[in-house]
């Protein structure tokens, strides 16, 4: 009897449910969005009157119908990269949504109401591959509304011509290259929110270091586009500033074992440890700096150690790693705007995902998108562009607008709106202790260098 | 020409069937989505990687985890010969070189390696997807200082029929070659390869000229991919799942038969696109849980579990037909 089951009927159990999902994939032409990073509140049923920059609704408006305003994006929900989309622009997402739908909704003319915001939100697996076709998924099957960003700087290059290229606008969340602002000429589509190598954060790391007076600096480097973007723009901008790249090393994303590699840079005794790297890559290397007495003066890391989630990694107290350096814009002191923002965050996903170099520059990209809704009554794509690529915006970095490139070109927010560049954990948090020479900087702290040693275990 | 051999039942209907079905493909851009035509694409690609791979697997029995590295390589010739910044070949052209240059590696990794049997030449073909990989790094990072590549954007129709030609190729070579003299010489290796040469075939010439004919196609499907991803990097182009997706998918549909991959591909590639899509937060759970199953289960595949309820209905059938015979 078992043998027959085992022979016909498992296996026929196993076609019904191919065939059955192929039916139900088929029968559902429109698919139901899927939930948000996290459940939001329904909502509400009959929306408040719209606020003052809105015009007066009409009772009855005569233009097309629709009952919401879908914002498609293809994320790391699993696979490398999923804790930084967890903890980056992912709470963005969430908390946006929550507030906009408490208050019934984004005010869209051209529909005479508010229509609340609902997510389309596929896995791309952190496969650069999957997430160009969800991308084409999302904006030729769900026909969303308004594309998100994808996450990491691989997958941002890839997804800015596939957005440009069927005329959807694209802000760009988690990454940022040089490679990138070159392809802005002919992607006028695309607009690049986050600083990153040369934008501005390596020229002023190494002015900072050059003035306390370090001369040489050691660098491992993820084997991937973020990698390499930020071990060649160090291996320029040191120099000028007088610090010898005494090392230059790659390692493959599958890399585990940094005991050889650390034990190498110990053993040269440089001014600068940097690691550009992900979360995977810069938490085995700070436990084993711990674990071997690797102290040098400087030890610079991202990304990764700008998360709540890095504080906690090495026992649970954020206070042994004080000293560490990491890409950072601002924290709780910045502004009181700021301080609401983490406030909230906090409330919202915790502590450990907060994130002191993204959510500075994420929470302004949807103030942008729901402002230029607002403003111009539609979801038209074009006009969206425009409007954006024309105007400034009164948002949590105070005046925010896009450097455009080219008549026909994409844009870079410019490096007047950043508050700062680089943080260091002092005393369990993160504090804002370099930036550029324009004016909206805002130090919170002084950089301690050399950093303190690593606890006595 | 034995016109007996043609208009036979065992010819005709498969041949109608795929004539039909060509038919449908080639006609998909006028009546289909164009997001249809996208995923058809995707599905075509994924159906070449595993007839490839099965064309010179199947047969021999040598497990080559290599096609990542092919495929890889005509995804980089695209990067190089297709930039955003305007082609420097014609597509086609950059086509066929993908193609030959994928299997000129093949054949000099085959001649140094196919010697080796059983998984010491998986490991070494997936030793070499790494290698590829790991070269890439190195040399962008070194020599190039290359940060990314892009990859000039080409229309979704454009891809879908050179893609649709590529399989038609690989699908006409494939049906030729298993009715040859060459495709029987493969069997005999895959049976016993002492035995086929001591018959007289040449093993090695054999190994290595079908792993360079797989890898054309591996290759060839590469460059034509890497326009849809617009973006390419030695991870991007040298992803170790398109190492083990054909393997997946020609277990899943069954090798027995030339449309046995075929099935196997179109299956799990729409299967893991409903998934995705689906259930984005339990697709790979879902997704695992039917792998498991179907190698546990369905160890001749798809195509094997058909044959066999086929046979279970002949059986019953021609146990009704006695038993009414035996009545009268």
């Amino acid at each position: 009897m078992w043998k027959k089951i085992r022979k016909y009927i498992i296996p026929l159990s196993i076609c019904l449910i191919l065939i059955s999902t192929a039916v139900a994939g088929c029968a559902e032409e429109e698919p139901a969005p899927a939930p948000a990073p996290a459940p939001s509140p329904a909502p509400e049923p009959e929306p408040e009157p719209a606020p003052a920059p809105e015009p007066e609704p009409e009772p009855e408006p005569a233009g097309p119908t629709k009952n919401s305003i879908v914002i498609g994006a293809s994320r790391p929900l699993s696979g490398p990269n999923a804790p930084i989309g967890d903890a980056a622009f992912g709470p963005i997402m969430q908390m946006w949504q929550e507030r906009v739908n408490a208050e019934g909704g984004i005010y869209v003319e051209e529909y005479g109401k508010k229509l609340p915001v609902e997510y389309i939100i596929y896995d791309d697996a952190t496969d650069v591959g999957t997430m160009v076709r969800l991308t084409e998924k999302l904006i030729l099957e769900d026909e969303v509304d308004i594309l998100f960003s994808a996450c990491g700087t691989a997958f941002i290059s890839a997804q800015a011509p596939v957005a440009n290229k069927y005329g959807m606008v694209l802000l760009t969340a988690e990454g940022g290259a040089t490679i990138m602002r070159d392809a802005l000429y002919g992607l006028p589509y695309v607009f690049i929110s986050l600083p990153f190598s040369d934008h501005y954060q390596l020229p002023v790391f190494a002015e900072m270091a050059a003035a306390k007076g370090a001369k040489t600096a050691y660098i491992i480097t993820i084997a991937d586009l973020h990698g390499v973007e930020y071990g060649g723009v160090a291996a320029i901008e040191f120099p000028k500033y007088g610090i010898e790249v005494i090392a230059n090393k790659s390692v493959p994303i599958t890399y585990t074992d940094f005991s050889l590699l650390v034990k190498d840079a110990k053993a040269a005794d440089p001014d600068l440890f940097c690691v550009f790297a992900y979360p995977p890559i810069i938490m085995p290397v700070t436990g084993e700096m711990m674990a071997i007495g690797f102290n040098p003066p400087a030890v610079l890391m991202g990304p990764g150690a700008n998360f709540g989630f890095y504080g906690i990694s090495f026992g649970g107290d954020p206070m042994t790693i004080n000293g560490v350096t990491c890409f950072a814009a601002a924290n709780e002191k910045t502004s009181p705007e700021f301080a609401q923002l983490y406030a909230d965050l906090e409330a919202l996903v915790g502590w450990p995902n907060l994130d002191w170099w993204g959510h500075p520059y994420y929470a302004p990209l949807v103030q942008i998108w729901q402002e230029a809704i607002e403003v111009t009554g539609t979801l038209d794509q074009d006009v969206l562009r425009d409007y954006i690529a024309s105007n400034q915006f009164d948002t949590i970095l105070g005046n925010t607008y896009f450097e455009m490139f080219g008549e026909f070109g994409g844009g870079l927010m410019v490096k007047d709106t950043h508050p700062g560049e680089i943080g260091q954990w002092q005393d369990g948090t993160v504090e804002i202790v370099g930036g550029g020479d324009w004016p909206g900087v805002v130090l919170t702290s002084d950089w301690v260098y050399p950093k303190p040693d690593w606890p006595t275990p | 020409m034995n016109i007996t051999r043609f208009t036979s039942k065992g010819f005709l209907i498969p041949g109608l069937i795929s004539l039909v079905i060509l038919i449908a493909l080639v006609t998909l851009p006028f009546y289909g989505s164009l997001y249809n035509v996208i995923m058809v694409t995707s599905i075509l690609m994924y159906i070449i990687l595993t007839v490839s791979w099965v064309l010179f697997s199947g047969p021999t029995g040598y497990m080559s985890l290599a096609t990542a590295a092919f495929f890889g390589i005509g995804i980089y010739a695209s990067a190089i010969f297709l930039p955003n910044t305007g082609a420097i070949l014609p597509l086609l052209v950059v086509v066929v070189i993908g193609g030959l240059v994928s299997s000129l590696v093949a054949l000099g990794v085959g001649a140094l390696t196919l010697r080796l049997r059983g998984i010491y030449f998986a490991i070494f073909t997936f030793g070499l997807v790494v290698l590829i990989l790991e070269l890439g790094n190195w040399w962008e990072h070194t020599v190039t200082h290359t940060r990314g590549r892009f990859v000039m954007l080409v229309d979704n129709d454009v891809i879908f029929y050179i893609m649709l030609a590529i399989f038609v190729l690989l699908m006409l070579t494939t049906y030729l070659i298993r009715r040859s003299k060459f495709g029987l010489a493969m069997r005999s290796i895959g049976e016993n390869e002492e035995a086929a040469a001591h018959i007289g075939v040449n093993v090695t010439m054999v190994k290595v000229i079908t792993f360079a004919i797989s890898a054309f196609f591996m290759g060839a499907a590469g460059v034509i991919w890497a326009t849809k991803l617009t973006y390419v990097d030695p991870y991007v182009a040298f992803n170790p799942l398109f190492s083990f997706m054909p393997v997946l998918m020609a277990i899943f549909g069954g090798m027995g038969q030339i449309y046995g991959p075929v099935i196997g591909a179109v299956i799990f590639a729409y299967l893991q696109e409903k998934l995705q899509t689906e259930f984005p937060y339990y697709y790979m759970l879902i997704f695992g849980f039917v792998l498991v199953a179907a190698i546990l289960y369905l160890p001749d595949g798809l195509i094997g579990l058909i044959q066999k309820l086929w046979r279970l209905i002949r059986r019953w059938r021609k146990g009704g037909a006695a038993k009414q015979d035996a009545n009268t």
